[in-house]
């Protein structure tokens, strides 16, 4: 410690940071914190699963009949919504606010000049922001595989459901991980409680015919995919039980679905600034 | 101004009848107390509750009653005090995945510092804290004495008025202890409040004689160690007066006012005990002078932070 203290006094200014400001450097560092932790290495890696069935459809089944669109279609309605998205919401987003409070690092950002709703805002964007880069990294792999068929692959119809899928899986995992974030400030031990949402609740809920199943996320997103018209009946095993499982749900005004899931993400948020307001450190 | 046990119109940091239950455990119970400028020790034994009272003073926990004040301000409310206020967490938690480097940097830029000042804040602490060769290592390969520098630098690295450091020296080896009492020392000279908690005794000793003491959640006593030490009647300080005529010395300041006990002892000292060390102390010269009495050292035996500690909490 030799040098000598030159630093002027910090002054009069008690002003708080702008919430979005902080929010925004908050964000920042944790994107870099999550893409830096090694459960992202398994998450990528349970990502990789769409472009493996791809690939293997491209391979082994050239001739099935099984066109980019309708593939892709089949992939975001039984893959992304019901699991991916869930799995890697929920991987990043329990632990985004509630690990920090728990483990006492959360102490070095409560005693900054910023609002306790900026801490959350910054935790829960980097998560989503997070959570989509994942699983678009999966749709971007999955369309590299779909293209070495062929230019024909590039209809525009094809593009279109391409940008689509983009957007809803974006959409999933922001809500999921805004719901998932919430949980994760709210339960002390949070991991059961959002896989039995993730994959009890959601299962079960959107397997409900008629209105019911409504009100799960997974009904919601699934009925955002375009669906193809009719799905081949010559492909075997588990591919085959994929693609023709896809086209079963009594539709809702795609509005409605997009109302749903974009007011369970604010109303988590909300509830989580609240929560998170109200914690105390216990480290 | 000077550190603990003032009045609460001149305080910057002050706790009004605060209390704290956990469930049933009461962890702090009606806690009153006022924090001027220098430094002021927060002491208690594990458990006693400082760290509750702690956290509380930097408005990490709410009281269950009583207010807490900081500049006048409740700091969850008035987050924007932050600017003015640093804090050393006594829990070893750190964002491991960070290098020293970005998470100085990240304090401060939370702090609203542009990129230039940033920088140069985050060069000066890092040297001043011999963190510069390991500025790029993540914090989760720091040493014990090196992760309770970091979370010094970056307490103090927006220069705040007032700075809670609980248990600040913990892990820390013994040259980067001195150099850490001897910043805390210079930070209280330079007019800022300071807080210091800690169970280590000597430790808060050699940084400040300002306490304030705290034992099963309740403030014992608050003041200078040599005040607080006066006000306890039931052990009357020990003062050893090395003298080439101890016996006659002993006879002379039997029955003085103040003195309540006097001893030779084995090593021809002799032992007076007193009720009030400075009424004592004030009047010893004239006694001496008036009746031709030589005393060639005064060795005050037990008004050590240490032995307060143990008269006040019984232990």
């Amino acid at each position: 410690m030799a040098a000598e203290n030159t630093v002027a006094p910090a002054g009069n200014d008690v002003h708080p940071m702008g919430s979005l400001a902080a929010a925004g450097w908050l964000a920042w560092f944790s994107v870099r914190e999550m893409a830096r932790r090694r459960r992202l290495v398994s998450l990528v890696a349970i990502n990789l699963l769409p472009v493996l069935v791809v690939a293997a459809i491209r391979i082994w089944f050239p001739q099935a009949g099984v066109t980019a669109q309708m593939l892709l279609a089949s992939l975001s309605h039984d893959v992304f919504m019901p699991f991916l998205i869930p799995v890697v919401a929920l991987a990043v987003g329990v632990p985004a606010i509630g690990e920090q409070v728990d483990d006492g690092t959360i102490v070095f950002t409560w005693t900054r000049p910023i609002h306790r709703r900026a801490i959350y805002l910054g935790r829960l964007l980097a998560a989503q922001v997070v959570s989509t880069l994942v699983l678009c990294l999966s749709l971007v792999l999955c369309f590299v595989v779909m293209v070495t068929e062929g230019p024909q692959v590039l209809t525009w119809d094809f593009l279109r459901l391409y940008l689509q899928t983009f957007v809803i899986i974006g959409l999933g995992a922001f809500t999921y991980a805004a719901l998932f974030a919430t949980m994760g400030t709210f339960f002390r031990k949070p991991v059961l409680p959002a896989i039995l949402f993730a994959f009890g609740w959601e299962n079960l809920v959107s397997s409900i015919p008629a209105r019911v199943q409504e009100l799960s996320l997974r009904f919601h997103l699934q009925n955002l995919v375009t669906r193809p018209e009719s799905a081949p009946q010559d492909l075997p095993g588990l591919l085959g039980a994929l693609l023709s499982t896809a086209f079963e749900r009594e539709p809702v005004p795609k509005l409605q679905s997009i109302g749903v899931l974009v007011a369970v993400m604010l109303l988590s948020t909300v509830l989580g600034i609240w929560l998170l307001r109200q914690k105390e450190i216990a480290k | 101004m000077k550190g603990a046990g003032i009045d609460s119109s001149q305080a910057r940091i002050s706790a009004d009848r605060v209390g704290k239950w956990f469930g049933e455990v009461i962890a702090v119970n009606n806690c009153t107390l006022n924090v001027g400028t220098g430094v002021v020790g927060l002491l208690g034994a594990n458990g006693a509750g400082k760290s509750t009272l702690f956290k509380m003073l930097a408005g990490l926990i709410e009281p269950s009653h009583g207010t807490v004040r900081v500049f006048g301000r409740r700091l969850r409310q008035d987050v924007g005090w932050y600017r003015r206020v640093g804090f050393c967490p006594e829990s070893d938690a750190l964002p491991d995945w960070m290098t020293g480097r970005e998470f100085l940097t990240l304090m401060l830029r939370l702090m609203g510092f542009d990129k230039a000042e940033t920088n140069r804040r985050v060069d000066y602490w890092l040297e001043r804290f011999e963190l510069t060769d390991a500025a790029g290592r993540r914090l989760g390969g720091y040493s014990k004495g090196m992760r309770q520098k970091i979370k010094l630098a970056q307490a103090m690295a927006h220069d705040p008025d007032v700075i809670f450091l609980d248990e600040p020296l913990n892990g820390m080896d013994p040259v980067s202890r001195k150099q850490s009492i001897d910043l805390v020392r210079e930070l209280g000279q330079q007019g800022r409040t300071v807080l210091v908690s800690s169970h280590i005794l000597p430790e808060v000793e050699s940084m400040t004689s300002e306490i304030i003491l705290i034992d099963r959640g309740r403030v014992l006593a608050e003041g200078a160690v040599a005040e607080i030490r006066d006000k306890i009647p039931e052990h009357p300080t020990t003062v050893a007066l090395v003298s080439s005529a101890p016996r006659a010395l002993a006879g002379f300041l039997i029955g003085r006012d103040h003195v309540v006990g006097v001893q030779v002892d084995q090593e021809n000292r002799v032992v007076v005990s007193t009720d009030h060390a400075v009424a004592f102390y004030r009047a010893l010269p004239g006694w001496l002078l008036g009746n031709g009495l030589v005393v060639d050292e005064i060795v005050t035996l037990d008004d050590s932070l240490e032995a307060v500690f143990q008269y006040l909490t019984e232990r």
